[in-house]
């Protein structure tokens, strides 16, 4: 393993630039040019709308007149459309094809950190022309081989925390309304498809003031996975396609372990369709805090609350109640101002 | 659209942020807020660092930007980069040819001088934010020089664990009055705070805030009378890089087994430079 005390940074940023550019302009992943440069947009709807097609979602974006949290809405409502045709086989973080993948944890990892497409470190200046590298740099896909989490190493070592799984099925938020005390599967399932802004703003809660999660990432990456399926007929799994995915694993603080009381470290977990790092952290932050709710050095926070977090993250039911008070109110508002002026006269008398 | 200017900002700006800086310095390890510029650069990612060092850097300084000590990590890399194409000062990894160096999370393991201004990226600035999230009381509790909580916190976790949990962002007592969150930097640079001949600027642009310790001031990491404040200590261990020891390592795990490499990599470069030529 080669090690230089100058890494090549200034090298890396700029391919990392440069394949940024390639995807967005549809030299890179995008099958034709009117998806590339929506590609962001598309991920976040087929996440949020909580349904992976890319033609649907494109028509969603166009009939919403891209309003996002619209076309996501569209999606969801094409969900109820769609018959339920059985389940895939599981699908670990391991069998990614990463495109891009990086750990905050430390600076070499088995199979190496790789920065691929990113926007992290382009200027977000709109007048200033910025150079990209011009060296032809060519995004590579992992191929074939299982690339193992950066934190293995660690859970080899038996030094993280294993939350305790009493499901023998997971929960099904599409088929049941999960209740309290909610199994972790019906918050993850609430999360995935949960909004991104949302999910956003109660992670920063409690990396900020309300709670103690300041978390490291262990390992981030983005890239494509097989579906695999079951033949109707004949029972062999067959691929039936790739999808774009983002997982993430985050380490949290140390707590003692109810198992045996040794101290190990607690980590979170992300996981959504389509490439949305954002979403994916958030997720991954917001499990660590529902997952070891007793961390928050600070008392308790919104987040690390299941009730706080399962009923408010969801973009297309929290839209629609807003939304909801467009409609007419004139009864319950005249009897509002009913109450009002009895109460008013009383207070006169 | 009007032409760029040095260092970025207009000179209103610069001048808010130096008058903000001004301020921190008269008054050691107190929290000024300010009105945190937008930068092209995400919140999060240095941008307080960042407009503490546009505003104070002249045409004649010498820049160096480290991210965990290292030069060459895509961060620093990307603000030094940054900051030479709005100023074109000279730069180098050097930290003896500096004077003005950001970092992020270590403090150089040369010392520093007089003639040198460190900047700090600060993700929390508020000490009291993990025992008070509110900040109308955080700023009456500081008023008050009411650390009670604080103390609280570190006891409850040295009567469980032996020791605080915190690894970084250790609360250090500033002068003997405020207590200051010294962004995050290992234990290991907590003593290297005091006493320091060296302006040390903080700046946290997504908390809008900016504070300071000004040359040879006292800094005191908050530790119990009976306890001595532990730092990381890498015993019997060297670079396998440059073989220097008692420095700060990173530690990586290889195919064969586990290395450390120096953490500062412009001293592990030196020191490397010494041995070959005394080779």
């Amino acid at each position: 393993m080669s090690y230089v005390a100058i890494q090549g940074g200034a090298e890396a940023i700029s391919a990392s630039k440069s394949l940024y550019q390639k995807m967005i302009h549809g030299n890179f992943l995008a099958k034709d040019a009117q998806q590339a440069p929506l590609l962001f947009g598309l991920d976040r709807i087929m996440s949020e709308g909580a349904l992976y097609s890319q033609q649907l979602g494109l028509k969603a974006i166009k009939s919403s007149g891209c309003d996002l949290l619209e076309a996501a809405f569209y999606l969801r409502a094409h969900r109820s459309t769609c018959q339920r045709v059985g389940r895939c086989s599981t699908i670990t973080s391991y069998d990614i094809r990463t495109i891009r993948r990086i750990s905050s944890a430390s600076k070499e990892i088995p199979d190496g950190q790789m920065l691929g497409p990113s926007s992290d470190y382009i200027l977000k200046l709109l007048t200033k022309k910025q150079s990209f590298s011009s060296k032809p740099t060519k995004c590579r896909a992992t191929t074939g081989q299982q690339v193992a989490s950066a934190l293995d190493e660690l859970r080899k070592q038996n030094k993280i925390m294993q939350p305790e799984v009493n499901e023998e099925e997971p929960f099904d938020i599409t088929r049941s309304s999960p209740l309290p005390p909610y199994p972790r599967s019906s918050l993850m399932q609430m999360m995935a498809r949960g909004e991104t802004g949302s999910m956003l703003g109660f992670a920063y809660t409690t990396m900020r003031g309300y709670g103690d999660v300041h978390p490291t990432i262990g390992d981030l990456r983005i890239g494509m996975v097989a579906v695999v399926y079951p033949h109707p007929f004949t029972g062999n799994e067959v691929t039936v396609g790739e999808i774009r995915v983002t997982a993430v694993e985050t380490v949290g603080s140390f707590k003692k372990d109810p198992i045996d009381g040794k101290l190990r470290l607690a980590t979170g977990f992300g996981f959504c369709f389509g490439f949305n790092e954002t979403k994916a952290i958030a997720m991954s932050i917001l499990d660590l805090a529902l997952t070891y709710p007793s961390f928050s050095i600070g008392g308790t926070g919104v987040a690390t609350s299941a009730e706080m977090i399962i009923h408010h993250i969801d973009g297309i039911e929290s839209m629609g109640f807003t939304n909801h008070f467009k409609l007419p109110h004139y009864v319950t508002f005249q009897a509002d101002l009913h109450t009002f002026n009895t109460a008013g006269e009383h207070r006169d008398d | 659209m009007t032409e760029t200017t040095f260092g970025f900002f207009d000179e209103d700006a610069k001048k808010e942020i130096r008058r903000a800086l001004l301020k921190a310095i008269s008054l050691p390890g107190y929290i000024v807020p300010f009105a945190s510029r937008e930068m092209p650069i995400a919140r999060g990612w240095g941008t307080g660092g960042l407009q503490v060092t546009l505003s104070i850097i002249k045409e004649d300084d010498v820049l160096k930007v480290i991210d965990q000590g290292c030069d060459g990590s895509v961060n620093a890399v990307n603000i030094r980069d940054f900051i030479v194409s709005t100023t074109e000062v000279d730069t180098t990894s050097l930290t003896a040819k500096a004077t003005v160096i950001q970092t992020r999370h270590r403090i150089p393991e040369q010392p520093l001088t007089e003639n040198q201004i460190l900047v700090f990226q600060v993700p929390v600035a508020e000490v009291l934010t993990t025992v008070e999230p509110d900040t109308a009381r955080q700023k009456n509790m500081h008023a008050h020089r009411e650390y009670s909580r604080l103390w609280v916190l570190l006891y409850e976790d040295t009567a469980q664990y032996g020791d605080s949990r915190i690894s970084n962002r250790y609360p250090v007592e500033i002068n003997d009055h405020y207590v200051m969150d010294p962004s995050p930097i290992p234990r290991y640079d907590i003593p290297r705070l005091n006493n320091n001949p060296a302006l040390l600027l903080f700046g946290a642009g997504r908390e809008k805030r900016i504070y300071a310790i000004p040359p040879y001031t006292k800094v005191t990491p908050l530790t119990f009378v009976d306890r001595d404040f532990q730092v990381e200590t890498f015993p019997g261990i060297s670079c396998k890089r440059c073989g220097t020891s008692d420095v700060f390592f990173d530690e990586i795990q290889g195919v064969d087994g586990t290395y450390y490499y120096c953490s500062d990599t412009a001293n592990c470069d030196s020191m490397l430079n010494r041995k070959q030529n005394a080779a």
